[in-house]
């Protein structure tokens, strides 16, 4: 009885998103100051998470939300949920700001623990059912690669960068991550 | 660097590029090939939709509210290009924080001072008769022991304040300071709460802009890391100032920010 209006209110928030997205890019700005409110936790705690410093994550957090102001338009709802599209835009504006500070931020890097130190909402069963879908996949990996993939996905860091964090040669944490991303998509794509 | 797996796994190359794996040359190859097939496109997507769920384990954390201020300033100055541009360049110099951290750490706490009592005119410049509009306010933050321990300047025009500390006082481990409006003959209203080592911009609702005047005073109390629990000030008053309003220069940029503002042009 719980699962469905859960599930429906799942959907609706998905809607509503897309719906402020597309307005966002038609230049609405009573829209896009709603998705902001919606939305911004979630992307500055992104931003927070691969970034670990609050004045970088504030600037990347500025360039996410101009991003969406101009470049809204080309969503596709067809193609990816508003929010994979945002998170998307959130990480890849993470990511290409580590790639041009990577000098600076491989220190902090280094000094982080491989292992997430999160347990994911998905051990606690209030994910929602793609993320347990994935954290079933994961949970068929080995310990150690699991925390690889887990590890790069958080970080935003290279592969030179994870190999050098845990002490393994390139080679080594390339086929880590490599099969892990084959045994997945077998995995996840079982499942469709 | 070659392993067996490179030739055996091609595609994995989209994966590797959502995973976030890939150098910034390998990416910027993949977001190149995004744009101009339809086959990577597609499998990019698909990737998103395998990996992106794992985002739901980091948690939430709400951006501090002058974010939204700078985020619509930028898109304001973006979409009407009919604006001029002294205001223009009024918003670049705003947004720019490390003009501002400049400001407080390069300047001695007697500096600000002086150049404080430049900016906040006498009370009698707020006649009725003054003409040009007021666009921005400040106020210097007087401790008990007469030192400036922040200063404070309102952008009234867009609704938002920065308060830069000067030489504030020590605030106990575990208290935070919270910055208050009292307007004259009123109950102190809740600002926001204000950084002891770096400058804080806040977003001010309507309601406490149209509080901001001559007849108003900005104080500080120490408080918990949250605020006051209360809504009224709970912790001891740290500091008190007037507010005046900060006579702009040729360029509508505050006087008081001539100094600064010259020192961070050079530093650019």
């Amino acid at each position: 009885m719980l699962q469905t209006p859960m599930n429906q209110s799942a959907t609706d928030e998905r809607e509503v998103l897309a719906r402020l997205l597309r307005q966002s890019g038609g230049q609405d700005e009573r829209a896009f100051a709603e998705l902001y409110r919606r939305t911004s936790s979630k992307l500055f705690g992104v931003c927070l998470r691969m970034l670990r410093e609050r004045g970088e994550a504030e600037d990347a957090l500025q360039n996410v939300y101009l991003s969406v102001w101009r470049r809204a338009v080309s969503f596709d709802p067809a193609r990816a949920g508003a929010m994979t599209w945002l998170i998307t835009l959130t990480r890849n504006q993470c990511i290409d700001r580590l790639r041009r500070h990577r000098e600076t931020s491989l220190d902090e890097i280094v000094a982080d623990n491989l292992v997430d130190p999160m347990p994911g909402p998905a051990a606690h069963g209030e994910a929602g059912e793609e993320r347990q879908r994935l954290e079933h996949c994961l949970d068929t990996l080995a310990e150690q690669q699991k925390a690889a993939v887990r590890a790069a996905f958080f970080s935003g860091a290279t592969y030179n960068e994870l190999a050098e964090r845990c002490g393994v040669p390139l080679a080594t944490m390339k086929s880590w991550i490599r099969r892990s991303l084959i045994r997945l998509r077998t995995c996840l794509e079982h499942f469709n | 660097m070659n392993t067996p797996l490179d030739n055996e796994s091609e595609d994995l190359r989209y994966a590797e590029y959502v995973l976030g794996v890939l150098d910034a040359d390998a990416r910027a190859a993949v977001e190149r090939e995004i744009a101009s097939d339809p086959h990577a496109a597609a499998e990019v997507a698909r990737w998103q939709r395998h990996l992106l769920p794992l985002a739901e384990d980091v948690p939430a954390k709400a951006p501090p509210e002058y974010l939204w201020a700078r985020i619509q300033n930028e898109v304001g100055a973006g979409k009407s290009p009919q604006r001029t541009a002294a205001s223009a360049t009024r918003v670049g110099w705003w947004n720019s924080l490390s003009l501002w951290r400049g400001f407080a750490f390069g300047a001695a706490a007697v500096a600000v001072a002086c150049i404080i009592a430049l900016i906040v005119m006498p009370r009698a410049s707020f006649t009725p008769r003054a003409a040009p509009p007021i666009a921005y306010m400040a106020s210097a933050i007087a401790q008990n022991d007469g030192q400036v321990g922040w200063t404070a300047t309102m952008d009234l025009q867009h609704a938002r304040m920065v308060v830069v500390p000067a030489k504030p006082q020590a605030i106990p481990t575990g208290r935070a300071p919270e910055l208050w409006l009292i307007p004259a003959g009123q109950k102190p209203i809740a600002v926001g709460m204000i950084a002891a080592n770096a400058p804080t911009m806040i977003a001010l609702p309507p309601a406490l802009v149209a509080r901001l005047g001559p007849t108003a005073a900005l104080a500080v109390s120490v408080e918990p890391p949250g605020g006051s629990p209360t809504g009224q000030p709970t912790g001891p008053v740290i500091g008190k100032g007037s507010i005046g309003a900060a006579v702009p220069n040729v360029s509508g940029k505050p006087v008081a920010l001539v100094l600064p503002d010259r020192s961070a042009h050079s530093a650019t």
